[in-house]
């Protein structure tokens, strides 16, 4: 009991700055829907439904699937990509460059560290969210597992978190907000594009396999698509997953106070 | 009476790629009593900032300390913000939020009560003027309402300690005008005010005591008529302010500080 009210203590200044952000969000809501809810819903559209009824079945993992069930996997994962990578990334240099306000949070009792904390867990809820509401189309039209979409929520947000750190890092390491494009280019887009989103990871060159099978995308998709589309579980994928993870998690939140404090 | 800011030996310097650290203050030792305005005075680049960066605990020093309340602000940063309220010479305010909203986030940082929280902020936002442009976004607002918007966001927790960094600088003679007596007004209820300024007539009319900074060390540290009386005494200063136009003035606290360093306020170097 002492415990939990202990934690509860400590968590109470992360809880403070994540409800900053979402008082922002519920203030904004409209633009908040549209820009967590309709971009994956475009690209299920277009590649699941569209793309999918031209393609049919794709076999990945010795395991047949429809492809619009395949995409529907993918679309989860990128949308925690996409949501987690942007927000953080833009959102936080924004706030950190412009606003000021990581500072201005840290000059009340609120730590700078608990203010990172704040932050990537907000861009992790968004992803979330996100990534929840295709898990949950994907239930409603019967191609996904609805136990397994269920279980998955809690990776999603892990997830989600992952490639929050991802962007906070490089808002940290960023002297301009254009600056930021560079890893937009060469690291999210690439990962998007070759880590099993829209086609099986078996149709690549072994070497590119290899090199995909390292990035953090292609481990989370691989853990999604067990939990939704039961493909075999693959631990190696969790390992390079909580590699990645710890990693971020670390670097992104030391590297931003670096930058703060000098 | 025990001060409710303390600087103990603060040191500060910054690492450089290829050069020694560069040193940014050195020693820095004063007090800031409750109820004072304690003014530290110098130009641009002598430490002021990097001072009111270690001593709200976001910078940590290379050596000294700094107590507020009693509380270390590095070692116990919580409970020692909780008696700060820090107004920065840099705009933070918060522009995904209105003015009452921007207040009532802060004021839940410090965890006050919603209900005090707004009653306490309404009374701010009356008091500096602002009461009007409540519901108003950011960025509605003039640089000099800005600037006042900060001042109140700083003293929503009623804090014992206020950290004001250059808070007049941009303003106009009006709105300048309105915060030196809001300043006058706030001291009356005992919170111990730090003011860093370059303007020499901000320091003489608001503070109390004034430490005078230059590259990064105190220069002296007196109240403002000791500071003239020590250094330049009660001789009138005759200036030719055109040319073949001369005029007579009491001494200030220019003149001392041109004394101690042989540059002006504003940087450049005495002719």
């Amino acid at each position: 009991m002492i415990r939990l009210a202990q934690l509860q203590e400590k968590l109470w200044p992360i809880r403070c700055v994540w409800l900053r952000y979402f008082d922002v969000y519920r203030k904004n809501w409209i633009y908040g829907v549209v820009t967590t809810f309709v971009e994956p819903l475009l690209y299920l559209i277009s590649f699941g439904y569209g793309l999918g009824s031209m393609i049919g079945n794709v076999e990945s993992n010795g395991i047949q699937v429809t492809y619009r069930q395949f995409v529907f996997a993918g679309v989860v994962a990128q949308s925690i990509l996409f949501q987690g990578f942007f927000e953080a990334a833009y959102g936080s240099f924004v706030r950190m460059y412009y606003q000021k306000i990581f500072k201005a949070m840290a000059s009340t009792p609120i730590t700078l560290s608990e203010v990172l904390w704040g932050e990537l867990l907000w861009d992790a809820t968004k992803g979330t969210l996100s990534a929840a509401t295709v898990l949950g189309l994907g239930t409603l039209t019967g191609d996904f597992s609805p136990l397994g979409s269920l279980i998955a929520l809690p990776l999603c947000f892990l997830g989600a978190l992952l490639f929050s750190s991802l962007g906070l890092w490089m808002a940290a390491l960023s002297e301009t907000i254009e600056q930021l494009s560079y890893p937009q280019y060469l690291v999210v887009f690439p990962m998007f594009l070759f880590c099993g989103v829209y086609f099986p990871l078996e149709s690549l060159p072994e070497t590119l396999q290899t090199l995909a099978s390292l990035l953090p995308l292609t481990a989370l998709l691989s853990l999604i698509r067990s939990l939704t589309l039961d493909f075999p579980f693959q631990p190696q994928a969790m390992g390079v997953f909580i590699f990645w993870l710890v990693l971020l998690l670390f670097i992104s939140r030391d590297t931003m106070s670096q930058r703060l404090v000098k | 009476m025990s001060a409710s800011l303390e600087v103990r030996n603060l040191t500060k310097s910054y690492q450089r790629k290829g050069h020694p650290p560069f040193v940014a203050v050195s020693d820095l030792s004063f007090e800031v009593r409750p109820g004072e305005i304690f003014g530290l005075l110098g130009p641009n680049g002598a430490g002021k900032s990097t001072t009111i960066n270690c001593l709200t605990g976001f910078y940590p020093p290379n050596s000294g300390e700094v107590l507020i309340e009693g509380f270390n602000v590095h070692k116990e940063p919580k409970k020692a913000k909780q008696h700060l309220g820090v107004c920065s010479q840099e705009d933070t305010l918060d522009t995904d939020f209105d003015v009452l909203d921007q207040m009532i986030r802060y004021g839940t940082f410090y965890r006050m009560d919603h209900f005090e929280i707004v009653k306490r902020a309404r009374f701010l936002l009356e008091t500096l003027g602002l009461m009007e442009k409540s519901n108003e976004l950011i960025e509605n607002l003039s640089g000099g309402m800005r600037r006042k918007l900060q001042v109140a966001r700083a003293l929503i927790s009623n804090p014992k300690v206020l950290v004001l960094d250059e808070p007049t600088t941009g303003l106009d003679p009006e709105a300048r005008r309105v915060l030196w007596h809001f300043l006058t007004e706030n001291r009356k209820l005992g919170t111990a005010t730090l003011l860093s300024t370059h303007y020499m007539e901000e320091a003489e009319r608001l503070c109390d005591r004034i430490a005078i900074l230059f590259e990064g060390k105190i220069l002296d540290l007196d109240t403002p008529e000791a500071l003239i009386a020590k250094h330049i005494g009660n001789e009138v200063i005759e200036e030719e302010i055109r040319p073949g136009v001369f005029w007579k003035r009491n001494p200030n606290l220019e003149d001392v500080f041109l004394k101690l360093t042989g540059k002006s306020l504003a940087g450049g170097e005495h002719a």
